[in-house]
């Protein structure tokens, strides 16, 4: 017999009516526990067309942007634009707890799958939707995209170097930013499920909450920064480089945290104390960010007298916070992530076994655990449509020639 | 009224600066007292970053809707009255540099000895039971040392620089708020509480997972693609008018790119050999990229955006504070609130996001100046007499605000 082991929401289930936009936030509500059910058209989600590919191979089970986002669910094929679909749909909103859809402003009620529709037959239900721009307002209509929506967020400006492009950060920030919010309202509406005797129905607009996702101090920064009848502040811009800086090692870059006097001290010592950096005015943090470029050229020939774990080590001793900057396989076999068994195997029909990156934290009672790779497109249409509806094994071959699953 | 979903749970909060602070200000939203422990001699991170121990704009941004109880936890006393607090909490949050919460004897063993059921959680930089375990981190060593920052630049930068916002701390944050949910439920059903140890690095890390992929399943190193899309062209940020002003566009099907080229007045570059096609613009997509950033140079980013999503393409304005105070759906979502703050008065403040039909977030409350709430929480949940409060006060042990409010 395999053990199974137990989530914090092991019990639930939820229908995952998302694309690549609303996969993770589905994919996390999986590995703690709860039974999603990934609902895709019979064409199969666009998701499977992103790279990159397993063997660089554009074939709809290789994606690994689709094959990370949607591992721990099962997955079913539906159209939901047909009636038949739209039922079976219904059937299974019965015993949900949960349903999360993404598809835009209206979408579901022209289906007769709104919230309003499916309350009727399930008050239970936790309805979940999310929306680029809201369903109301002058950007109702906008279409929004991973790049576009990070840009709105307020957090690009920041991004990258002073004079350059703004840069994007990997994967898929503002939604990602958004789908973690909404992970927390749905637990919370899921928690307070037995003492309102119902469930309630949660909307989530990417533009209005991923800068309180990502990043919510611009506005407050700059708010506390106006003064009645004073200057108007500095425009923000991108100084990552001069506040948090980077500095080449003997065998790779550093990022070091110098924001007080006692750490720039540290700082100094943890280099051997050299007299050029010892000067007075380098003391001074405002100096340091207005004279970046010169302290880059001067700092050069003392860090790269030692290595990436030599001055992380003497930075901590020291009490300077130094970190190393490690490309991907070095975090992978970094003694960290290896002491902690953050890199979990996962075994997927299609593409095999693989290293995959775990959930973020451990935990005692229930740890959270990818349970098994992303569904092939209708994986488990006869698991769940024959045995768990009670279809029988005919129904499925019908219902796939009228384009139903 | 309607209830809130977490009326009646009670969050202590050592946490600072971002990582647990900013998740426990989302189970306040939803209605948790969340007690902020603090003290002058252990300030949280983020006062000490401002004129003033109660202006700054991050501190009072994160622990809006929270009370502050003003506590020195150096003291037997301090400790004490804090272990009275753990006997009626729900959730233990905790962030300190790695091994001061058990030195300061609230540690997850010590703790659960007082509340057995208690959901506890603690976020380290690098997680605990690794040899980095009790290094300090801040948010850019976290994208630093999860591989994530390696791929976070454009091709032709020298090295990666990451941003000037701490970034991923406040998605790390929203982790341990999805953490503390989940075990909140858990303990709801079963009567279980637990031991919740999260990695900021691996948080970083599962927001890229695809990137371990292409290595663990291709073995092949991932490489920084700045603002180019294998699958989409144009996409990227373009200059336009006045100072450090952009826009991003992003053209994904052939009819988004038929549109584009209207909208812009040049259908010619559809006809152009070199764009006519995904693949072709991919090829040629610094010609491209050039090209746009032409027409785009002598435009306004606002322009731009209202003038593209009437062609129905993405685009959007890279925003700074300024233009979301000007952002005409922030404004009709009510995205941003003004709150007074009894020292730095009004200010602008992202709203709260929650949006649960029956069980409605809380409004918005200006976050706690240092030891806001000593005295209420003394008497309320301490049930202590206002002579013993004065007397502690005294020996300085609790603290109240020391500075004339506005």
């Amino acid at each position: 017999m395999t053990h199974h082991q137990e989530g914090a929401l092991t019990g639930y289930r939820i229908l995952d009516l998302t694309d690549s936009k609303g996969a993770y936030c589905t994919r996390l509500l999986a590995d703690l526990g709860a039974d999603v059910i990934k609902i895709e058209s019979p064409q199969g989600d666009m998701g499977r067309s992103i790279p990159p590919f397993f063997n660089d191979d554009p074939h709809p089970e290789k994606s690994l942007f689709f094959i990370y986002r949607n591992a721990s669910k099962r997955g079913i094929t539906l159209n939901i634009e047909t009636e038949q679909g739209q039922n079976l749909l219904k059937k299974m909103a019965e015993k949900a707890d949960v349903l999360v859809e993404n598809f835009g402003p209206g979408y579901m009620d022209d289906m007769g799958l709104g919230y309003e529709d499916l309350k009727k037959i399930n008050p239970n239900l936790v309805m979940t939707r999310f929306t680029e721009f809201g369903t109301d307002g002058p950007y109702k209509n906008y279409k929004g995209s991973n790049i576009v929506d990070f840009a709105l967020s307020g957090v690009m400006i920041t991004s990258g170097y002073p004079g350059k492009a703004p840069t994007l950060l990997p994967g898929m920030p503002a939604y990602d930013a958004a789908s973690l919010i909404t992970i927390v309202e749905i637990i919370a509406a899921l928690y307070v499920r037995p003492s309102i005797g119902s469930g309630q129905k949660i909307d989530a607009s990417v533009h209005e909450i991923a800068r309180t996702g990502l990043y919510p101090w611009s506005v407050p920064i700059y708010s506390h920064s106006l003064t009645p009848g004073g200057p108007v502040p500095m425009p923000e811009s991108r100084l990552g480089d001069s506040i948090y800086p980077v500095y080449p090692t003997k065998d790779g870059y550093i990022r070091v945290i110098a924001l007080t006097p006692r750490q720039w001290q540290a700082l100094v010592k943890t280099l051997g104390s050299p007299e050029v950096l010892s000067l007075p005015e380098w003391e001074s943090f405002l100096y340091r960010i207005g004279n970046s470029q010169d302290l880059f050229a001067i700092m050069l020939e003392f860090t790269t007298q030692f290595t990436q774990m030599e001055l992380w080590e003497k930075g901590y001793a020291e009490g300077v916070p130094i970190s190393p900057i490690y490309d991907i396989p070095t975090f992978i076999n970094s003694p960290d992530a290896s002491a902690r068994k953050f890199f979990t195997k996962v075994n997927h029909p299609v593409i095999g076994e693989g290293l995959y990156p775990g959930p973020p934290y451990k935990w005692t009672v229930t740890q959270p655990t990818i349970k098994c790779g992303a569904p092939l497109l209708g994986q488990h249409n006869e698991e769940i449509y024959c045995k768990e509806l009670g279809l029988a094994k005919e129904d499925l071959v019908i219902l796939r020639s009228a384009g139903v699953i | 009224m309607a209830r809130t979903a977490l009326q009646g749970i009670i969050v202590l909060d050592l946490g600072t600066g971002v990582a647990t602070p900013d998740g426990t200000r989302l189970l306040a939203e939803l209605g948790a007292t969340v007690i902020k422990i603090e003290s002058s001699k252990n300030l949280d991170f983020v006062r000490t970053i401002a004129a003033e121990k109660n202006s700054s704009a991050g501190f009072n941004e994160t622990n809006r809707n929270k009370l502050s109880i003003g506590v020195d936890l150096s003291t037997e006393k301090g400790k004490n009255l804090v272990r009275k607090l753990v006997k009626i909490a729900d959730v233990f949050a905790e962030n300190q540099r790695g091994g001061v919460a058990k030195n300061l004897g609230f540690d997850y063993e010590s703790v659960r000895k007082i509340k057995p059921d208690i959901v506890y959680i603690s976020s380290q930089g690098f997680g605990g039971g690794g040899p980095h375990a009790d290094y300090p981190a801040y948010g850019p060593m976290l994208s630093a040392g999860s591989g994530m920052l390696s791929i976070w630049k454009h091709p032709d930068d020298p090295y990666p620089v990451g941003s000037n916002s701490p970034l991923p701390d406040h998605m790390a944050s929203k982790q341990a708020a999805v953490a503390m949910m989940a075990a909140l439920d858990y303990k709801r059903r079963t009567g279980k509480g637990q031991y919740i140890d999260m990695a900021q690095t691996e948080v970083a890390a599962s927001l890229i997972g695809e990137s371990y992929l292409e290595y663990t399943m291709n073995n092949k190193v991932p490489q920084p693609k700045g603002n180019r899309c294998p699958y989409a062209a144009p996409h990227g940020a373009y200059p336009c008018t006045g100072m450090d002003n952009w826009v991003a566009i992003s053209v994904f099907t052939d009819e988004e790119w038929h549109s584009f080229v209207k909208a812009v007045g040049h259908p010619e570059w559809a006809e152009d050999a070199r764009f006519a096609s995904l693949t072709s613009r991919l090829k040629n997509v610094d010609e491209l990229d050039r090209l746009i950033s032409e027409w785009t140079k002598t435009r306004d980013a606002w322009d731009i955006q209202d003038l593209l999503q009437k062609a129905r393409v993405p685009a959007g304005v890279v925003q700074r504070a300024p233009d979301t105070m000007k952002d005409p759906q922030i404004a009709h979502d009510k995205a941003l609130v003004e709150l007074e703050h009894p020292i730095v008065g009004k200010r602008l403040y992202p709203n709260v996001a929650l949006k649960l039909s029956e069980t409605p977030a809380v409004a918005s409350k200006p976050a706690p100046l240092l030891g806001q709430h000593t005295d209420e929480i003394c008497r309320t949940y301490l049930h202590m007499s206002d002579s013993e409060i004065r007397n502690l006060k005294t020996e300085g042990v609790l603290e109240s605000p020391d500075i004339q409010q506005k």
